[in-house]
């Protein structure tokens, strides 16, 4: 199965306008971000990644010139895309934790008012949002039924459709108050421990205090399905009845009221769920019904065959059939599509173009557009939902281009004109002569011609492919239902967002949220400041997570804490993060896929084992020589010189200066990007069949085995030998090395 | 040769924060030999940094003492105050109780005594431990030259061109000897390499500081140094002119390194002088640092949170954590059998860049509360394998010692 796309990030060209002239800080870089996977991007500072990070979101500095490329996500060019609009993803869908948490943190406003105040905001937002797809989405969904049904039967389909949108919030609305009790149940767990740690080992604290808290816990893990009231009771009566007293306070009855509720918890964790969707429509259909009478069990199968017959089943055949319309209006829709494009090419195909007419034409193909497109399908097709966009951007900037050009071209003759003049007088002027910002006529139109061609090609292949499974789709939409009435359900009060921020920041390791909740950002050290920045990006519940370099000033504990913190929330949410770093350890932690940068081009591009295991380009070499492990002794192989100025980049490849493996034509020409694997590529010369064969240094040959034994052992296979004889063969000289790793191979067999 | 350099006794730094203390170093031990590197971890707010600061004086201990080759330069009083109100406290607990002698109140007021007595020690030795250091080089200085000056008074007469030359040059040494201080003999590389250097000073005139308060008027000298430690941190000549903001990140971490090594320093405190620095740029410092140690016989204090780096670079390691000294080895003894349950956490939380290894890792998690068991008795730093010291009462150490013979 093919993964969904998140992210792509396609021939992405940005230059900054500075007094010595273009600094080209990226060029011509493309990935795609999958969903819930983590893409590393690797590379030394002022490689570009973070100005590549920073143009997702949309906060380039103002001087940035976004020469050319797309971003695309969900459907939108955020390139291209007004502000207004990028209001509505930044923070919430993309959100970014930055490298500087002095610079992101208000030293005005309290901690806890920073954290929470976005959540409150962008809560209310989001509500109406979905509320809005859910509408828009039910709409077209029959609005196609109604068309399939050539509106045979209209009232009945509207009352469907309210049943269906009451009965969805109503669900949603009872499983939110069983996932209250159960997350409050697993929050219950470790406190109980940490209590009645404290008070078998003696610890001195106000036990008082912590049994009114306890009871306070246990009373919100009560739910009808999960802790019900009947256990809770007498042990919430003994707490209260022993802090109560004013004297004869017992810590041991305490300790075993914390650890009756910790087993009555645990136990009600084994309980079957109670499946709400269905549940939920039974005591929509049939209100007055007591459920109370019937188990867990007996409801889910008794709610299940309600569902089914009632309402589900007929549901479903109805949804199949407006997809099936929906598909059938689409495909005509493209192959018209095809018809109109192959009709009005020629008008982008004149030598200068006429303004008039290329935007009738454009309009033309916005209404095709829009008609081909299937809106029953949940993963939206970027290409055609970008159309309009890059198509009006192209248009607007080659006929902009078209005005400025001369204009451009008049001031820098102006001010070279000057500058001669000057200059024969023997003098030298204090400003410079900036060339002028000229936009290539001809790049630009080709670039039009392009959008239409690759959209004719997808329709064409798209049209090609017929065995599409509408069962699945109509489950897949109805998932989007759900998912979007849980948005609409979800409303963030400020005293649950403190309780989700206070959680937070215990889940980033700051200790006593509760007090630290309550105080100004100058109060926290560097560390702790860096935490919150963390915790603020992740209380958001973004889609995509930017993470530029989020833990370097951190120490490994929390560094480990902060990572697996990361990856858990990636596991439940099936969040994408682009993770920016220099540290490879992190990076091995981390990724999924990883894009080592130089000089703002990709120079390698692969999974995690590709990378490490199998590096082949020689600055990804190079990162990995200079750093130590813990078996490194030997001397460590800096990167001579500094990165190239990216005002004049190289001809060749950027890292032909500091590469000691560099050949002749590094310096003349650029690489390409060679292919490896499918998934791994890397742009050197040394790849090229009828390049000499160059070994990576000796430091990362070592390690790799090093790291293959110690899987290899991990497996319980023994392939030592081999891995000893081969730097042996490779170093016949230097006799330590291969000595070294034999030592090294034994200790990670014994392993 | 392991000649102990620096002596770290008792060493405790408390910040008074309202009406308690912070303990941020809380009797610390520890010993460095010459030409050792001392690598000190722990996670951040541990006491690492305040730690090399109080060593170098930056604030003043509150208790215990740090040697530089046998003479004490820090001293503390607290630990002496401790001592004369628990004397005190408990003679009048025996007053109380009635069991009080005339022999309990002499010895009572003998301790007094002694204590006062270390404690006026400890005053004088840390407020003029330079100038007596000063005294000494002068003397050494005078028994050198006066022999030198009297034998050119005695050829050439008073008045004569060589006895005035020698004569100058003897006066320019003095003063030199005179301003001599026993803790420039500790320089430290500070973290931030931005934040450490004057941005309106040239690069000249950082390194130099150093010199020209230390009292050498030589222009050409001054100038003749701060070229040759150019060279050694591995800058030009030219860049002597240049201001700090024309630099990158790792050419100023050299210059930070320049400045601390032009007063020829035994030991160097170096703070994270690489957690600020791209790994690349990180390498080349260190390999600086490698080679410079090995050139000019440093001893290094490297105060680093990267354990992977302080693994390389460190012969000794030891492991902080909440102002104490958890556990102190060899750096191949305390990676290979780690003791304390905090040294484990910490070594389970290191990123490596080995990723099959890493998907598996599972982090150890320390809960002080859970791991030790103090109520009958409490931890001391005891020895557990030669040269492997850990904080740990005796049930533990029998344990520790069972988990490194298995």
């Amino acid at each position: 199965m093919a993964k969904e796309k998140k992210l792509e990030v396609k021939d992405l060209v940005i230059s900054f306008a500075t007094v010595d002239g273009k600094v080209q800080a990226v060029r011509d870089i493309s990935f795609d971000l999958y969903k819930g996977e983590t893409l590393a991007i690797v590379g030394e500072s002022g490689s570009g990644k973070s100005v590549t990070s920073k143009a997702i979101i949309g906060i380039s500095s103002p001087n940035a010139l976004i020469e050319s490329g797309e971003i695309i996500y969900d459907g939108q060019d955020l390139l291209r895309i007004t502000e207004d609009d990028f209001h509505k993803i930044r923070g919430d869908k993309i959100a970014m934790i930055f490298q500087d948490p002095l610079s992101s943190l208000n030293p005005i406003v309290k901690i806890g008012t920073q954290l929470t105040e976005a959540m409150i905001l962008k809560n209310k937002a989001s509500r109406k949002n979905c509320r809005k797809e859910f509408n828009q989405m039910l709409t077209d969904l029959f609005d196609n039924i109604n068309k399939a049904e050539k509106d045979a039967n209209v009232e009945a389909n509207k009352a469907l459709a309210k049943q269906f949108d009451e009965f969805n919030i109503f669900s949603i609305n009872l499983e939110n108050k069983y996932n209250f009790a159960v997350g409050a149940g697993e929050e219950y767990i470790p406190n109980a421990d940490d209590l009645l740690l404290k008070v078998e080992k003696g610890v001195k604290s106000d036990f008082k205090k912590m049994s009114k808290l306890f009871v306070k816990d246990l009373r919100k893990c009560q739910h009808p399905y999960f802790v019900t009231k009947e256990v809770i009771d007498p042990i919430v009566a003994r707490a209260e009845e022993n802090h109560n007293k004013k004297y004869d306070f017992s810590v041991e009855v305490l300790a075993q009221c914390v650890q009756e509720g910790k087993e009555a918890v645990l136990s009600a964790q084994k309980l079957t769920k109670p499946n709400y969707f269905t549940i939920g429509y039974y005591a929509y259909a049939h209100p007055t019904e007591d459920l109370s009478k019937y188990t867990v069990e007996e409801l889910n199968k008794l709610a299940r065959e309600v569902l089914d017959k009632e309402f589900m089943l007929s549901f479903i055949d109805k949804v199949v059939v407006a997809m099936k319309q929906s598909d059938k209006d689409s495909c005509q829709g493209k192959r018209d599509l095809i018809d109109i494009i192959a009709n009005n090419r020629g008008v982008f195909e004149k030598e200068t173009l006429d303004k008039k007419e290329c935007y009738e034409t454009y309009k033309k193909l916005c209404a095709g557009v829009e008609a081909s497109i299937d809106k029953l399908v949940v993963i939206k097709d970027s290409l055609a939902y970008t159309f309009k966009y890059s198509l009006k951007a192209a248009l607007d900037k080659y006929f902009d281009a078209v005005n400025t050009n001369p204009k451009e071209q008049a001031k820098y003759d102006k001010s070279k004109a000057q500058w001669d003049r000057l200059n024969a007088k023997g003098k030298t002027p204090d400003w410079k002569v900036t060339p002028p910002a000229i936009i290539d006529l001809e790049l630009t139109r080709k670039n039009i011609l392009m959008i239409l061609d690759r959209l004719v090609e997808k329709y064409e292949n798209a049209l090609a492919d017929t065995g599409y499974d509408y069962e699945q789709g109509a489950l897949n939409l109805i998932e989007f239902f759900k998912e979007k009435a849980r948005g609409v359900v979800d409303v963030v009060t400020p005293a649950r967002a403190r309780a989700k921020a206070l959680k937070l920041m215990e889940e980033v390791g700051i200790p006593d949220p509760a007090a630290r909740f309550k105080q100004y950002p100058f109060e926290f050290s560097g560390g702790m400041r860096q935490r919150i920045v963390i915790a603020i990006a992740l209380a958001a519940n973004p889609d995509i997570l930017i993470c530029d370099e989020p833990t370097t000033a951190l120490d490994v504990t929390i560094q480990a804490q902060i990572l697996e913190l990361i990856n858990r929330i990636k596991a439940e949410r099936n969040l994408s993060i682009i993770f920016i770093t220099h540290d490879l350890g992190v990076v091995a932690n981390m990724a999924d896929r990883i894009a080592v940068m130089y000089a703002g081009k990709i120079v390698e591009y692969g999974t995690d084992k590709d990378i490490f295991y199998n590096p082949k380009h020689p600055y990804t070499w190079a990162l990995l020589a200079s750093m130590p492990d813990l078996e490194t002794k030997e001397k460590l192989e800096a990167i001579p010189g500094t990165p190239p100025n990216m005002i004049f980049p190289p001809v060749g490849d950027a890292f032909a200066a500091r590469n000691k493996h560099a050949l002749q034509i590094d310096f003349e020409q650029q690489p390409p990007l060679f292919k490896i694997n499918d998934d791994h590529y890397a742009a050197t010369w040394l790849l090229h069949p009828d390049a000499p064969k160059v070994e990576p240094p000796r430091i990362v040959t070592q390690r790799i085995e090093r790291m293959k034994a110690k899987s290899a052992s991990l497996q319980q296979v023994k392939p030592v030998e081999v891995a000893v004889e081969k730097p042996a063969k490779k170093a016949p000289a230097k006799k330590a090395p291969a000595k070294k790793t034999t030592k090294k191979t034994k200790e990670g067999g014994d392993q | 040769m392991n000649k102990v350099i620096l002596k770290v006794e008792n060493l405790s730094q408390y910040f008074k924060m309202g009406g308690r203390y912070l303990k941020a170093v809380d009797h610390v031990n520890f010993e460095i030999n010459k030409g050792e590197v001392f690598g000190l971890v722990g996670e951040s707010g541990c006491g690492k940094t305040t730690t090399g600061r109080t060593i170098i004086k930056l604030y003043n201990a509150t208790g215990g003492n740090v040697y530089f080759d046998g003479q004490r330069i820090v001293a503390g009083i607290y630990d002496y105050k401790e001592a004369i109100k628990n004397a005190k406290l408990a003679y009048k607990q025996k007053v109380a109780s009635g069991t009080a002698t005339e022999a309990d109140r002499i010895e009572m007021e003998e301790e007094v005594a002694k204590q006062r007595e270390n404690i006026k020690k400890a005053k004088y030795d840390h407020k003029y431990c330079n100038r007596d250091h000063a005294r000494k080089c002068v003397q050494e200085l005078d028994e050198k030259w006066l022999p030198i000056l009297q034998k050119a008074q005695l050829e050439h007469g008073v008045g004569s061109d060589e006895y005035k030359k020698l004569h100058a040059q003897y006066k320019h040494d003095r003063r030199v000897a005179k301003n001599e201080r026993i803790v420039n003999k500790i320089q430290m590389i500070f973290q931030d390499p931005i934040g450490s250097l004057d941005p309106r000073m040239t690069v000249r005139e950082i390194i130099s500081e150093g010199l020209v308060i230390k009292g050498v008027k030589d222009k050409e000298l001054i100038d003749q140094q701060v070229y040759d430690v150019l060279e050694k941190v591995g800058l030009v000549a030219q860049h002597a002119n240049r201001y700090p903001h024309e630099f990158s990140g790792g050419q100023r971490q050299r210059i930070g390194v320049a400045r601390s090594i032009i007063m020829k320093p035994d030991i160097i405190i170096a703070d994270e002088p690489v957690s600020a620095l791209d790994v690349s740029i990180q390498a080349q410092v260190i390999n600086l640092l490698n080679e410079l140690r090995h050139e000019m016989g440093l001893t290094i204090l490297f105060v680093a949170h990267d354990l992977s780096v302080v693994k390389y670079f460190s012969d000794k390691i030891g492991v902080m954590y909440f102002g104490k000294m958890v556990e102190m080895a060899t750096s191949d003894e305390l990676f290979a059998h780690p003791c304390h349950p905090y040294t484990k956490a910490l070594l389970s939380a290191i990123p490596l860049p080995d990723p099959d290894y890493e998907k598996t890792r599972t982090r150890i998690v320390y809960n002080p509360l859970r791991d030790h068991d103090y109520r009958e008795e409490g931890p001391v730093m005891q020895e557990v394998t030669p040269g492997h010291y850990v904080l740990c009462n005796s049930e533990e150490k029998a344990k520790y010692l069972k988990e490194i013979e298995g």
